[in-house]
C-alpha cells in the first residue's frame, strides 16, 4: 500500500466536470462548409409530363394529410382521378426504389387521391382569383382543352370552350372504354373545372370562319382539336373497315354500336386504340384478332396494355400488312363471313428507321383472313384547318408541349396537335403550358415567354410546374435530379408495393366494368410510406440525431441550422436519407 | 432456491435481481445467452430495464457509459474479441468513475478463429482500471454479480465478473437463486455520487492539463488500493445474508502445503479434485483460488505464500514474450517477499484444450521433480510431435 489513509474511509472523487455553459464555445467558428436544406428534384416529378410534386404529395399522404395532399396535386393536374386510372405512369418506370425492391404505386396513389376528390368535391375545393378582366377562347374540350381552361382560370382569365360534339372531355369521354375510365370520374373531374367558371358550350364547332370572330373577341385563343381525321388504310377496299376512335366512341353514345349477329373482326393497328378496340369487343362478344404490320416489340400500344388484352382473349398476328379487303361473294357452307382482309407477310429488315426495326415484304407471300367486321386503327392526324404549317405564319415560338403563334392576339396550339408523346398526360401537360406561356406573352410580352417556361420546369424539363409559376415554395428547388445511388438505402425496409385488386380476364371479358379496384385508405398510407421522399425533406430528423453540435433547430415544423455552433462536418447531410441537403463552401 | 441453471442464466438472473435499469449489449458466443435471457426479461416486463441495441461492443459501452453518467445502474456482457473491441471505452468508463458492471465470459482470440476458453481477453484489459472478479462455477457468477454492484457502487469503480467460456456460461448445475427481498436489503438501489441532471447542467470528462490529470490519476490508484478492504467488508455481508462466502483469495489446504497450486476460474475446481488425490497419495498439495485479479490481492497472496518453497500457477492464457499472466504478477507481489517462494509458471488449457485432473498432476510432479523452473513459462500438454518438427526443419 503506497498512502497513509484509513482503509473504509471513502476518497473523495477527483474528476473533471465544470458547470460553464458550451454555449459559451462557438464552434459554429470553426467552419469552412455548412450545410443547407436544399430539397431537390425526385425522379418521377421530372419523369412526369404534368412535373407533379410526387414526393410531396406522398409524404402528405404518408401523414394522413390528404387535404393538403389533394391541393398539392390540384396545382399541377385538374385530373387526377382520371390519371389514376389511365396514366401510363412514367413516374413508376423512373422510380428510385425500384432499384431496392419495386417502384412505388404512384398512379394507384394518384387515383386514391383524385377518388377522395371525386366522391366530395368539398374536399379540397379549387378558388378562382380574382378575375384579371382578359378572357381567352379555347376551341375543343379534350384534356388540353380543358387543363388550359383550368390553368388560365387559375391565372384569373375567363375561359371560354367551344367543342363540336355533345358533350366535354375528348379522348376521356369519347375514346377511353369505361373499363379503363368510367364516364362518371370523368363528368365530376370537368365539373370542378366549370367551377372555376369556365363555361362550355358544346355542339360548337370552331371553324375558320369561327375562329376569326373568336380573334375579334377575345385577348387569346387557344386550340386544342386533337386529331379529328382518321388517317386513311389507303388500300383497296379501304371503306370496308370502320374507323376505330368512331367505334369507341360508338360505345360511349347512348345507343351503342350495332354489331347484330357478328362474331369475329379484325384489327388493324398496333396502337393503344387499336388495343382499346379489340379490349371492347371482346366485351360485346366478339372475337378480334389484331392484325400488325411489325412484331408485338414493336408495337406502340402500351405494353401492360398488350398483355391484358392478350389475357382477355384477344389474338395478335404480327409481320401482316393489309393489302386488300374484299367483300365476299359466299363462303363454305353453313358460316358466312362478309370479309375476306388479304395481308401481305412481311420481314425484319437489317436496316433500322428512327431506331426502330424496318419491316419490308416477305417477297409476295400473302394469307388471308375471313371476318365479320375489320377495324381501322392506325392513327388520326389533324383536320385540315389545325394542319397548321410554318409557312406563311408570322412569328411562331414552338414549346415542348405546344404552339405560340403571334397574330392578331396570341394563339396557342396544343394537345395532339403538338405533342410529341400523344398521352392523356402530356395533353393536361400542354393545356399547363400554354397557360403559362399565354399569361407571360399578354403580361411581359412575346420574348419573356420562353424564359418564363423554362424557369418553371421540373428538373430538366420539359415539365412546368403551376406552383413554381405561381411563385410557390416549390420555386425554390433545386433542379438536381436525385439518383439512386444518392439514397442511403440502409435507412429504409424492403416492403411489397401495394397491390390492388384485379378483375379476372374471365370477369372481364363479360363487362365493361372497371377492371382496377381502389387502394384503401390504410393500404395508400401503407404504400406511401414506401416512397424515398427522394429530395425533399419529410421532418425524419436524421439530421437532428446525429448533429454533435445540436445545432438542427426546429422552428415551425422546418428545420434550420445554428450556424453559430454548427462546425461543419456534414455529417447531416452524409446521414440525410433523401439528399434534401447539400454541403455548401464558405466564402472565407 | 435451487434451480438447475446455466451460468448465463444465473448471470441474467443477478442482473434481475439487482434490478439493473439500462442494458445495452452485442451479442457474442460464448455471451449471447446471457444477454437474450436478459433481452427477454426486458421484453416480457420481468425487468422494468431499458434494453439498447447496439451495433457494436464499443458503442455498447459507449451507451453504458452514458446511462451511468445519467446515474442509474447498468449492465453488459461481452467476450473476446467483443471485449477487446471495448477497449478503449473500458479505460473510459474507469476513468470517470462510473460503477459499471459487466460480465466478460472468456474466450480465445482469433487467429486462428476460436470460441473456447482462455482467459488472454479480459487479462489484457488489466491495466484500465477495472475491477476483475473470477468465478468458479455458477452459483460463484450470480453471487459475484450482485456483489459486484455493490463494491462498484461503493468504489466508484466499473467490475468485470469474468466467466468460463461453455464450462460455466453453457452448462446447467443447482443454483441457489435467492430472493429479491433478501437481496434488496443486501443491494440498496443507486444512490450515485454525481450525475447528469438537466435540473442541474453540468459536463463531465472534459480536457485536463497536466496540472491536474496525474492527481486525477493518483485519486484511481488510491480507490483501487480500497477495493480489497471494501471488498472483503462486502463478500462479509453478503456471507451473513446468503451464507456463501467468497474471499479475494479462497485456499485450500494451504497451511502445511510445500507445492500450491494457483489458479483462477473453474480450473481450480480441477485442482481442487487433483490436490485431495495428491493429499490422498501423501502428497502436501494444496491450493490457492484467484477470485479477484485487479487490484491484485498483494497482500493476502503474501500471507499465503510469501514463506513457501514452491508455487505452481496455472495459466489458461499467456503474454506473449513473457509468460502467463497470473504467473507474472505473483512473481511481482512475492517479490519483496521474506523468502519469496519459487515460482513455476505453467501454461495450459488455451482456447479449450482440456485441463484434466492428470494434467494438474503433471504439473505438480513436474514442480515438485525440478529444483528451480527451467524457464518463465512452460507450455504443458503440446503436441511434441509437431513441436519437434518445428525444430527438425532446416
Amino acid at each position: 500500500m503506497t498512502h497513509n489513509q484509513p482503509l473504509n474511509k471513502p476518497i473523495p472523487l477527483f474528476l473533471p466536470h465544470s458547470c460553464a455553459s458550451t454555449e459559451l464555445n462557438k464552434t459554429g467558428s470553426w467552419r469552412y462548409v455548412r450545410p443547407l436544406y436544399d430539397e431537390k428534384t425526385s425522379p418521377c416529378s421530372a419523369a412526369c409530363p404534368l412535373g407533379e410534386d410526387i414526393a410531396h404529395i406522398e409524404r402528405l399522404v404518408a401523414c394522413n394529410l390528404m387535404r393538403d395532399a389533394a391541393q398539392t396535386l390540384l396545382i399541377e393536374n385538374p385530373f387526377p382521378a382520371v390519371c389514376g386510372r389511365v396514366c401510363f405512369h412514367y413516374c413508376e418506370t423512373a422510380c428510385n426504389r425500384a432499384r431496392l425492391d419495386e417502384a412505388v404505386a404512384i398512379r394507384h396513389l394518384e387515383r386514391f387521391v383524385g377518388d377522395m376528390l371525386v366522391s366530395d368535391q368539398s374536399f379540397a375545393p379549387v378558388k378562382a382569383p380574382a378575375a384579371n378582366g382578359k378572357k381567352v377562347a379555347i376551341a375543343g374540350a379534350g384534356p388540353a382543352g380543358l387543363a388550359a381552361a383550368y390553368f388560365l382560370s387559375m391565372l384569373g382569365y375567363r375561359c371560354e370552350i367551344y367543342e363540336a360534339s355533345a358533350a366535354p372531355g375528348g379522348i376521356l369521354r369519347w375514346g377511353i372504354p369505361a373499363y379503363r375510365l368510367p364516364s362518371a370520374v370523368v363528368e365530376k373531374e370537368i365539373s370542378r373545372i366549370e367551377t372555376l367558371g369556365v363555361t362550355i358550350h358544346c355542339r360548337t364547332r370552331v371553324s375558320g370562319e369561327m375562329l376569326q370572330t373568336l380573334k375579334t373577341r377575345y385577348d387569346a385563343v387557344f386550340i386544342g382539336c386533337g386529331l379529328g381525321r382518321k388517317i386513311d388504310l389507303n388500300i383497296e377496299g379501304a371503306q370496308n373497315a370502320v374507323d376505330g376512335l368512331h367505334f369507341l366512341s360508338q360505345i360511349r353514345s347512348a345507343k351503342g354500336p350495332l354489331l347484330e349477329e357478328k362474331r369475329t373482326a379484325a384489327v388493324i393497328g398496333g396502337g393503344n386504340t387499336a388495343i382499346d378496340v379489340a379490349r371492347s369487343l371482346v366485351r360485346l362478344g366478339v372475337e378480334p384478332v389484331i392484325v400488325y404490320r411489325r412484331r408485338r416489340q414493336d408495337m406502340p400500344a402500351f405494353h401492360p396494355e398488350v398483355e391484358m388484352a392478350l389475357d382477355e382473349g384477344v389474338r395478335l398476328k404480327t409481320l401482316l400488312a393489309p393489302i386488300r379487303i374484299q367483300v365476299a361473294g359466299g363462303g363454305k357452307a353453313g358460316r358466312k363471313f362478309p370479309y375476306v382482309l388479304t395481308l401481305q407477310k412481311m420481314k425484319v429488315s437489317a436496316t433500322e428507321i428512327n431506331g426502330r426495326a424496318r419491316v419490308i415484304p416477305d417477297s409476295t407471300k400473302t394469307e388471308t383472313l375471313k371476318t365479320d367486321l375489320v377495324f381501322s386503327a392506325i392513327g388520326a392526324e389533324p383536320a385540315s384547318l389545325w394542319q397548321i404549317n410554318s409557312a406563311g405564319e408570322s412569328l411562331q415560338l414552338e414549346l415542348s408541349h405546344c404552339k405560340l403563334i403571334k397574330d392578331e392576339i396570341p394563339v396557342v396550339c396544343g394537345g395532339d396537335l403538338t405533342n410529341p408523346v400523344k398521352s392523356v398526360s402530356d395533353a393536361i401537360a400542354s393545356g399547363k403550358q400554354a397557360a403559362i406561356a399565354l399569361d407571360t406573352c399578354l403580361k411581359s410580352g412575346w420574348n419573356a415567354v420562353e424564359k418564363a417556361v423554362t424557369d418553371c420546369r421540373v428538373g430538366p424539363g420539359p415539365a412546368v410546374s403551376m406552383a413554381m409559376y405561381l411563385g410557390r415554395e416549390r420555386k425554390n428547388r433545386n433542379p438536381h435530379v436525385v439518383s439512386y445511388s444518392e439514397i442511403k438505402t440502409h435507412y429504409f425496409q424492403t416492403a411489397h408495393r401495394a397491390a390492388v385488386s384485379v378483375l379476372s380476364p374471365q370477369n372481364r371479358r363479360q363487362s365493361f366494368s372497371p377492371i382496377e379496384s381502389a387502394l384503401s385508405k390504410e393500404a395508400a398510407i401503407a404504400e406511401s410510406r414506401r416512397c424515398f421522399n427522394c429530395g425533399t425533406c419529410n421532418a425524419c430528423d436524421v439530421c437532428r440525431l446525429f448533429c454533435p453540435e445540436m445545432s438542427v433547430m426546429v422552428d415551425a415544423e422546418r428545420r434550420n441550422i445554428n450556424l453559430d455552433y454548427c462546425k461543419g462536418c456534414g455529417l447531416c447531410v452524409a446521414e440525410c436519407p433523401r439528399n434534401a441537403m447539400t454541403l455548401q463552401e464558405e466564402n472565407i | 432456491m435451487k434451480q438447475v441453471t446455466e451460468g448465463s442464466q444465473a448471470v441474467a438472473e443477478a442482473v434481475r435481481l439487482a434490478k439493473v435499469q439500462v442494458i445495452a449489449a452485442y451479442p457474442i458466443t460464448p455471451q449471447t445467452h446471457v444477454v437474450e435471457m436478459i433481452s427477454e426479461y426486458c421484453a416480457n416486463g420481468t425487468l422494468n430495464a431499458r434494453f439498447i441495441c447496439v451495433e457494436s461492443e464499443h458503442s455498447a459501452m459507449a451507451a453504458i457509459i452514458a446511462a451511468a453518467s445519467s446515474g442509474v445502474r447498468t449492465f453488459t456482457a461481452s467476450s473476446s474479441h467483443g471485449l477487446t473491441y471495448m477497449h478503449e471505452l473500458l479505460h473510459w468508463a474507469a476513468g470517470a468513475r462510473l460503477p459499471v458492471v459487466m460480465v466478460d465470459v472468456n474466450r480465445a482470440l482469433g487467429p486462428g478463429w476460436n470460441i473456447w476458453l482462455d482467459q488472454t481477453d479480459s487479462l489484457s484489459q488489466r491495466d484500465t482500471g477495472w475491477i476483475q472478479l473470477y468465478c468458479e462455477d455458477s452459483q460463484d457468477a450470480l453471487d459475484s454479480t450482485i456483489m459486484a454492484y455493490r463494491l462498484a457502487e461503493t468504489v466508484n469503480l466499473p467490475v468485470m465478473v469474468v466467466l468460463d467460456a461453455f464450462f460455466l456460461s453453457h452448462t446447467y448445475e443447482p443454483v441457489d437463486i435467492p430472493q429479491q427481498k433478501a437481496v434488496d436489503e443486501f443491494l440498496p438501489p443507486f444512490s450515485p455520487r454525481f450525475q447528469l441532471d438537466t435540473a442541474h447542467p453540468v459536463a463531465f470528462n472534459q480536457f485536463v492539463s497536466p496540472q491536474a490529470y496525474m492527481e486525477m490519476r493518483y485519486n484511481i490508484q488510491l480507490a483501487m488500493e480500497q477495493v480489497p478492504e471494501s471488498y472483503s467488508r462486502i463478500a462479509a455481508e453478503f456471507e451473513a445474508v446468503f451464507g456463501r462466502r467468497y474471499p479475494t483469495v479462497e485456499t485450500w489446504l494451504c497451511d502445511d502445503a510445500e507445492i500450491i497450486l494457483v489458479t483462477a476460474g473453474t480450473t481450480a475446481s480441477t485442482c481442487r479434485l487433483a490436490v485431495d488425490r495428491l493429499r490422498a497419495a501423501g502428497e502436501k498439495a494444496g491450493l490457492v483460488k484467484l477470485k479477484m485479479f485487479r487490484p491484485f490481492p498483494v497482500d493476502a497472496l503474501r500471507q499465503v505464500l510469501g514463506a513457501k518453497p514452491k508455487v505452481a500457477v496455472v495459466d489458461r492464457n499467456c503474454s506473449f514474450g513473457a509468460s502467463g499472466i497470473f504467473a507474472q504478477e505473483l512473481r511481482a507481489a512475492l517479490y519483496n517477499a521474506e523468502s519469496p517462494p519459487r515460482i513455476f509458471g505453467y501454461i495450459a488449457g488455451l482456447g479449450g484444450r482440456d485441463v484434466t485432473p492428470q494434467t494438474i498432476e503433471d504439473i505438480y510432479r513436474q514442480t515438485q521433480n525440478s529444483d528451480r523452473p527451467q524457464n518463465q513459462n512452460m507450455w504443458i500438454g503440446l503436441d511434441q510431435k509437431k513441436v519437434e518438427s518445428w525444430h527438425n526443419q532446416t
